[in-house]
């Protein structure tokens, strides 16, 4: 029994297969015109995974930042800290001496030698003020609060655009997934459509089959084969196609990113994300040659 | 076997093809049709093989009605009848072998049961050293035995034929005719259409006559 079920499925593989190889441009061109369909939502989600990464690497919670005059002395620098303690919207406030945070600049920026050639320490005194509040009214009144007290060169407060950022991945994040969801069914009309050729080049061979005892399913069978290989195929070449892409951007950012000081990379697609798109596209495949075969048999096939 | 009762086909445009043919043809019987051109033979044996749905009465073929039959009994059922159709409906893209082996895979046979079996019945119809051969290299009365090897491959209990020897001369059509009696001597049920008085002379079996979709008794 199980000889038999598994026979006919090999049968029906092989058919499938020579069906494929029968028609190599044809066939090309269909796997092609799949593949790029299962490229744009995989290219798309590529882009904004690791925009969404990037964006996660960036501090969202709502800091302020005080530079002081490059003259303030020490003694200024304890007395701002003081009235910046006393503010009702602080929280936390941290003192950045000039010194520490050019040590921090060496360390990161990797610029020894340009600092090197300094005589003396250009950078200011700081604070990171964390508030208790983020409402925007709050935050706009403590700026002016401290952009008032003696000393104070500039205050910044540059934390909206990450969180702009950040909802912005998200919402991108939804439109890749709705827009992977139509083109899912691009997938499954393109296989169905190449599917209805190949049934109207095989009614005959339809029509003598359902005269001599074929059921549906065996009918149904090497057109599910057929539209898996293509959709298994498509796959292939989506993600042969999107490595290309990223190994190509990757050097790209990888000069914009070294410039920055950042070792911020391009993710390539993991094994299990391989294997995903793989088998969705095996799986739309089989789907197109379902839904394409079931119309053909429901609609032509005499009884 | 095979039985109508009080059956009409009537088509969609109103014409009535079958009018109440009420008929049994036992097991192991061998039967042939007879009459003219638009009489509903070809009708008669299509409803026999559940192609078409008899608008009025029944048909039964081994005890199962026909029309209350699903697509899955259905299907079983034609795997147990043998169809030789007028045309052959045979497919040119195959070779004679595969032609032959079509009903054996639709039955999942395993494959070395599935060379015995089409060689017997290439062997049957005198095609043995036609099996690696083209159907359209074949010639009429070869596509007719061609057609004959793939009805018998499944070892049918009935065998179904529409004008077997309509386009063939009468040394083939003998030969073609000689082939379904050893077929019944076998035990094999027969049921066959056909306008040649020569070939039924030879069958010698119960002949069943139709006129505008009417038996003439």
């Amino acid at each position: 029994m199980i000889d038999s079920w598994l026979s006919a499925h090999l049968q029906a593989a092989k058919r499938a297969l020579k069906r494929l190889v029968a028609t190599p441009v044809a066939s090309l061109l269909s796997v092609l015109v799949i593949g790029v369909a299962i490229m744009l939502p995989l290219g798309l989600y590529s882009v904004f995974a690791n925009i969404t990464a990037a964006a996660s690497r960036l501090n969202t919670e709502p800091n302020v930042n005080v530079y002081l005059q490059v003259a303030a002395t020490d003694a200024e620098a304890k007395e701002t800290e003081k009235r910046l303690k006393a503010l009702p919207n602080a929280n936390d406030v941290r003192f950045i001496s000039r010194e520490v945070a050019l040590a921090e600049m060496r360390r990161v920026a990797n610029m020894t030698d340009l600092l090197a050639g300094l005589e003396s320490n250009p950078l200011p005194h700081a604070f990171l003020i964390k508030p208790k509040s983020a409402e925007p009214s709050a935050l706009d009144g403590m700026r002016k609060e401290i952009a008032a007290l003696p000393k104070v060169d500039t205050v910044v407060m540059d934390f909206e655009w990450a969180k702009k950022l950040k909802r912005f991945a998200i919402f991108a994040e939804r439109i890749v997934v709705l827009l992977g969801l139509v083109l899912a069914l691009a997938v499954v009309f393109v296989t169905g459509n190449t599917i209805r050729l190949q049934i109207l080049t095989q009614k005959d061979e339809i029509e003598v089959s359902r005269l001599i005892g074929a059921t549906k399913r065996f009918i149904r069978r090497p057109f599910l084969y057929y539209g898996a290989c293509q959709g298994f195929l498509a796959g292939v070449v989506a993600i042969l196609a999107m490595t290309a892409l990223i190994t190509w951007a990757s050097a790209e950012v990888q000069a914009l990113t070294v410039s920055y000081a950042s070792d911020f990379a391009i993710k390539y697609l993991s094994p299990l994300q391989i294997l995903a798109v793989i088998g969705i596209g095996t799986i739309l495949g089989w789907l197109g040659g379902f839904l394409s075969v079931s119309l053909y048999l429901r609609v032509y096939t005499s009884r | 076997m095979i039985t109508f009762s009080g059956t009409v086909k009537r088509y969609p445009n109103g014409f009535e093809a079958l009018r109440g043919v009420t008929l049994t043809i036992e097991k192991g019987e061998m039967v042939a049709i007879t009459g003219h051109s638009g009489a509903g033979k070809s009708t008669l044996l299509k409803l026999a093989a559940g192609i078409e749905l008899a608008s009025q009465g029944s048909v039964l073929v081994s005890n199962q009605n026909l029309s209350q039959i699903r697509e899955a009994g259905l299907a079983v059922l034609r795997q147990n009848l043998g169809m030789v159709f007028q045309d052959h409906k045979l497919l040119f893209d195959r070779s004679v072998f595969e032609n032959v082996s079509l009903p054996l895979s639709i039955a999942a046979f395993p494959r070395a049961e599935v060379g015995k079996r089409v060689r017997a019945a290439l062997d049957k119809v005198g095609l043995l050293n036609r099996e690696k051969a083209q159907p359209i290299t074949l010639s009429g009365g070869e596509q007719q035995r061609l057609c004959i090897a793939r009805a018998i491959v499944n070892r049918p209990a009935i065998l179904i034929a529409d004008e077997p020897t309509g386009n063939l001369d009468q040394a083939y059509a003998a030969t073609i005719m000689d082939l379904f009696k050893s077929f019944n001597q076998v035990g094999v049920t027969v049921l066959l259409s056909t306008h040649d008085e020569i070939g039924l002379a030879r069958l010698n079996c119960r002949r069943i006559h139709l006129d505008q979709g009417k038996l003439v008794v």
